[in-house]
């Protein structure tokens, strides 16, 4: 087995290179490795067609620009069709040496991919993933074909479908309030709080629920947004919601603390 | 003066309410209950709030209206639960010497109280079904989505 680490370009919600964010001190694409070196010593960066730059591991560049997601796969598969590819995505803070555990012994040869379903949607997640060789020729269809979707090529295989350790183990890095929630449990650990959480309009539709009473160990009404959003597969994005604090607009970096009532709102639509 | 009331508006009352001998120009907006909304026929809506946050925000819009424009004095009203097509569900009045400065202060705060002001509404059109209203395309449920 070897493995590829998707390195992705500059974020343009996050505003910077996703792989080099510190939490902690260490930077996300240092974590990853650190987590797949037990697994196998064939790491390889997935990058740009024509990135040149010198890393501390070998690279795979795409083998055209803007391949889309599966332009590191095509890129792995064309280095080496004969062995299975672990390929992850640099921006998962969250997962763990466990969940990659899964993904290899978990694998069965006879089929083409192992991976694990998404707790938001129940969809197989192909940035996290072990793809066996059979796989390859599959892929190679796909993309003669001008097919692109990553998620709609998972589907697409005949797979081993995990559940992650923690419902929270696939959650992109993808926004600055992301960060901010996780440097803050690195830097204070989880501390358990209870707070009332109350939904309105379409969020209490799906939640099933005006209000609830939840215990948590997140930092920011941030994290609390992400893991009732889990929960309760909410259908609305963070930027689309409003959240208060104790009957005041809150921003989503407000740290969280025991006793507060924290509202979600949807978008509003008086008038 | 901002507030949120279930019963039915009573427009005429209002404007006696705003009634200023030093004022004339009265600027009156009405938001009616359609009966369509993207092309679809509409029974009628409901609307709901969070009550101590609606009430809070629409207080400082009103407030912050007649900082912005001085010679105004302005009240508004919003309406919440089940409205029938053409009752009123919001009403905005300026008033002031001359109706420049009313027209202005109106639009401003009409539209800063549909922005900010926590309150939502729910359509039900003629096929029976009922789905809440999104004032942007963009904040829609947001699928996984692939050309």
């Amino acid at each position: 087995m070897k493995a590829l680490i998707l390195t992705g370009g500059k974020s343009s919600r996050m505003g910077q290179d996703k792989a080099s964010l510190k939490i902690g001190g260490v930077t996300q694409l240092d974590r990853i490795v650190s987590l797949i070196e037990p697994l196998t010593d064939q790491i390889f960066l997935s990058v740009a067609h024509d990135d040149e730059t010198q890393r501390s591991l070998p690279t795979l560049p795409d083998l055209e620009p803007s391949p889309g997601p599966l332009g590191g796969l095509q890129a792995a598969f064309s280095a080496d069709p004969k062995s299975s590819w672990l390929v992850i995505a640099c921006d998962l803070p969250m997962i763990q040496k466990e969940d990659l555990e899964d993904l290899v012994k978990q694998s069965d040869p006879s089929k083409d991919a192992t991976c694990f379903l998404n707790p938001l949607d129940d969809h197989p997640e192909p940035l996290c993933a072990h793809y066996a060789p059979s796989a390859a020729g599959k892929l190679a269809k796909v993309l003669e074909k001008n097919q692109r979707c990553a998620r709609r090529f998972m589907a697409s295989l005949d797979r081993i479908d995990l559940v992650p350790s923690d419902p929270r183990a696939l959650l992109n890095l993808n926004r600055p309030e992301h960060l901010v929630e996780l440097q803050h449990l690195q830097e204070h650990g989880a501390i358990e709080k209870e707070v009332k959480v109350e939904y309105f309009a379409r969020l209490s539709q799906e939640a099933g629920m005006d209000s609830d009473v939840v215990h948590t160990s997140v930092a920011t009404i941030a994290g609390l947004w992400e893991e009732l959003r889990l929960k309760h597969h909410f259908s609305l994005d963070l930027p689309h919601v409003k959240p208060a604090i104790d009957n005041e607009f809150a921003e989503w970096t407000d740290l969280l603390s025991s006793g507060q009532t924290i509202a979600f709102m949807p978008p509003f639509a008086g008038g | 003066m901002f507030s949120i009331q279930e019963t039915p508006l009573d427009v005429m009352a209002l404007r006696h309410e705003m009634a200023d001998p030093t004022c004339g120009a009265l600027v009156v907006f009405e938001g009616l209950v359609r009966n369509h909304h993207e092309g679809r026929d509409v029974e009628k809506l409901h609307y709901t709030h969070h009550p101590i946050l609606a009430q809070k925000e629409g207080k400082r819009i009103v407030a912050e209206t007649m900082k912005k424009f001085p010679t105004v004095k302005a009240l508004a009203i919003h309406r919440i639960g089940t409205l029938e097509i053409g009752e009123c569900a919001v009403v905005t009045l300026t008033a002031s010497a001359h109706r420049e400065a009313a027209f202005e202060a109106n639009r401003h705060l009409i539209d800063s109280i549909k922005a900010r002001v926590p309150i939502w509404k729910q359509e039900t059109y003629a096929t029976g079904e009922v789905e809440w209203t999104s004032p942007c395309p963009n904040c829609g449920p947001v699928p996984h989505s692939c050309p």
